[in-house]
């Protein structure tokens, strides 16, 4: 018997069946529309929200960044022995070292040295933060250079006289918008302005104000400017040194290797912290699997609700198809191909149901990450295990009314009336 | 030699329900149809011969006896055994034609041989066939409900023929029908078992069994009548 033949004409006579009797076959099917509509829809809009987070997150540079900071205080009260004092505490020379010991897993590093000053310009005149760079820092941080030029290795090796400025930082000393090239004091020291970057923003909602709007403050200058020449740090020390390692797979191990690298550079002082920003992506993710869970369990509560009730028409309409049966039987239908053809059945009407499902779910997502104003992204993912959710309810609860159908004595059902 | 028989059946007894509430349908039937006859059983009804229809159909099975269809036993298959029994040796007619109402009369036809397993050209090729043999083939696209009542009893008689039964079991096939349309329907019959089928009719009406080469009458579960053989 050839059985793609077969199961063609089981398919044909299921979409009779279906057909003819509409009404009632919407109303099996409504369940598996909900459930596929609910589970569709739950992934949707969760992943949107998650994907908009992501976009936040890459905005700012990334997940994928090992942070190593200067210990705050040293952790017993103890008075420093003179080793720790003798400790230069972060450099330059970690993230230089820290890159080197493992070259493949980094593929970027950023130094930083905060710091506060004066800052004049023929227009302002305000106290503000500034920020000693150096290395990959504006690329890890996601800015881009608007107008003018980045610092150059040399501007960094010689501490030169140079500054960089955020959007906001631009309209506030250079109202005008003409700051390249200016002169703006920091404390006492004149700098040029050699570059402008681009401004930053990214709203939750379109209506929300802009996340990013303190980044776009930046006044960025060379690191070694800041340390030496502001700060009179003869030891250039740093703030913070930033690793980015893209495979996160990597992270942990890199972070153990640059630990004990790091333990080299300062003579066995722990006096450095290592953030590791990774653990908080797992978390999350694992917040996002929570939602993830929640909007599949309500599906599969749908897809239950429905199964059942989809058993009891079911079982109400093999009442009206007692005699049908009963004839297939007579003419040579096995109680198995009487289980198949009511299988069929029930599995077409599914799948025809999971594709309603499927529009309900994308039309329900479409509008809910509307009124959230967030992108709405649909995972083929989400498609695959909505559709696979529903087949698998829709063939449990099938089994039992094609079971009652199959075992039909062919006698009584062709007796019934 | 056996083979030539097409029904024999030995002490074959139907019993319903259990101890106390029991009803013996068939108490020790001992039955022979050969090969080409036109065999009439007829009974009043609460004789039996529903039951032993059921039976030499293989749509039911003997509580005790033995039962030959085509030289095969045939008592304690499993369920799938008889079904494909039912399918290859046996066509059914009934009165009320049990057609299906949501399938055309070429899909009806065609059903037992779909069943069968035979592949769609042959298929619609042999059900073609059958409904020339029933004299509507113009049909072939019609819904069932579109018929009369004669031309739905021939479109179940194309079904019954489809897989070239051993046997043609027909009951009350005249029962749902006008007198001319029976007539014709026998007439039908008669045709089929000169042709070479073996018919047996279930019928309480003497006149129709009259039409059969021969007579088994049922009463009270047993065979009554002595089998007079036609020539």
């Amino acid at each position: 018997m050839k059985l793609s033949g077969a199961f063609r004409e089981r398919l044909r006579s299921a979409w009779t069946e279906i057909r003819e009797n509409i009404g009632r076959s919407v109303l099996q099917a409504l369940g598996v529309m909900l459930g596929v509509a609910s589970v569709l829809g739950g992934f949707s809009i969760s992943d949107s929200m998650r994907r908009h987070s992501d976009e936040a997150w890459m905005k700012r540079g990334g997940f994928d960044k090992l942070n190593v900071q200067p210990a705050g205080a040293l952790r017993d009260r103890t008075t420093p022995s003179a080793l720790q004092n003798a400790n230069l505490g972060l450099r330059n020379l970690d993230a230089v070292e820290g890159e080197r010991a493992s070259n493949r897993a980094v593929q970027a590093v950023s130094v930083e040295r905060f710091g506060s000053a004066r800052v004049r310009s023929p227009f302002a005149d305000r106290d503000r933060q500034i920020r000693g760079i150096a290395a990959d820092y504006l690329a890890m941080n996601g800015y881009e250079v608007e107008k003018g030029r980045a610092f150059a290795a040399e501007d960094i090796e010689k501490a030169a006289p140079v500054a960089l400025l955020g959007a906001e930082a631009v309209s506030v000393f250079f109202p005008t918008g003409e700051a390249v090239g200016q002169v703006i004091r920091i404390g006492d020291t004149p700098v040029t302005v050699v570059g402008v970057l681009k401004e930053k923003v990214f709203r939750w909602r379109e209506s929300d104000p802009n996340v990013f709007a303190w980044r776009n403050r930046i006044i960025a200058l060379p690191a070694t400017l800041v340390s030496r020449r502001m700060q009179g740090d003869a030891h250039r020390r740093v703030d913070r040194v930033v690793f980015k390692v893209p495979e996160l797979g990597l992270m942990d191990l890199f972070s153990k290797g640059l630990t004990s690298v790091l333990m080299g550079t300062h003579r066995q002082q722990e006096d450095f912290r290592l953030d590791d920003i990774a653990a908080r992506v797992k978390k999350r993710e694992s917040q996002g699997q929570v939602y993830n869970l929640v909007f599949m369990l309500s599906g599969i509560l749908s897809l239950i609700g429905g199964g059942m009730v989809n058993v009891n028409i079911q079982l109400a309409s093999l009442k009206e198809r007692v005699r049908e049966v009963g004839v297939k039987m007579a003419i040579g239908a096995s109680g198995r191909e009487v289980f198949k053809e009511f299988m069929t059945e029930a599995l077409l009407l599914t799948s025809l149901g999971g594709l309603v499902g499927f529009a309900i779910g994308a039309v329900f997502s479409k509008v809910i990450t509307k009124v959230l104003e967030v992108p709405l992204w649909m995972d083929p993912l989400s498609f695959v295990w909505a559709f696979a959710l529903a087949l698998v309810f829709g063939f449990v609860f099938a089994i039992y009314p094609a079971w009652k159908a199959a075992r039909l004595s062919p006698m009584e059902a062709l007796r019934y009336e | 030699m056996t083979t030539t028989d097409i029904i024999e059946t030995r002490g074959l007894t139907k019993v319903f329900g259990s101890n106390g509430m029991a009803v013996h349908a068939l108490r020790g039937i001992e039955m022979t149809v050969r090969r080409g006859e036109f065999v009439a059983l007829i009974g009043p009804s609460g004789s039996g011969k529903s039951t032993l229809m059921a039976i030499l159909g293989c749509l039911d099975s003997p509580t005790d006896g033995t039962y030959l269809l085509d030289g095969e036993p045939v008592q304690g298959l499993s369920g799938a055994s008889l079904a494909r029994i039912r399918n290859e040796k046996v066509g059914f007619v009934f009165q009320s034609y049990n057609l299906l109402p949501k399938a055309n009369v070429l899909r009806n036809v065609e059903l037992p041989l779909l069943y069968a397993g035979l592949p769609r050209k042959e298929r619609k090729a042999r059900a073609f066939e059958m409904l020339e043999k029933v004299g509507i083939p113009e049909k072939a696209n019609v819904l069932p409900a579109k018929l009369s009542g004669g031309q739905r009893q021939r479109v179940a008689i194309a079904r019954a023929l489809a897989n070239r039964p051993a046997l043609l079991l027909a009951d009350e096939p005249t029962g749902a029908l006008d007198s001319h349309t029976g007539a014709e329907v026998l007439q039908l019959f008669a045709d089929l078992n000169r042709q070479g089928n073996t018919v047996v009719l279930v019928t309480h009406d003497p006149k129709i069994a009259a039409m059969a080469q021969r007579r088994v009458e049922l009463s009270d579960g047993l065979v009554v009548a002595p089998e007079e053989r036609a020539a």
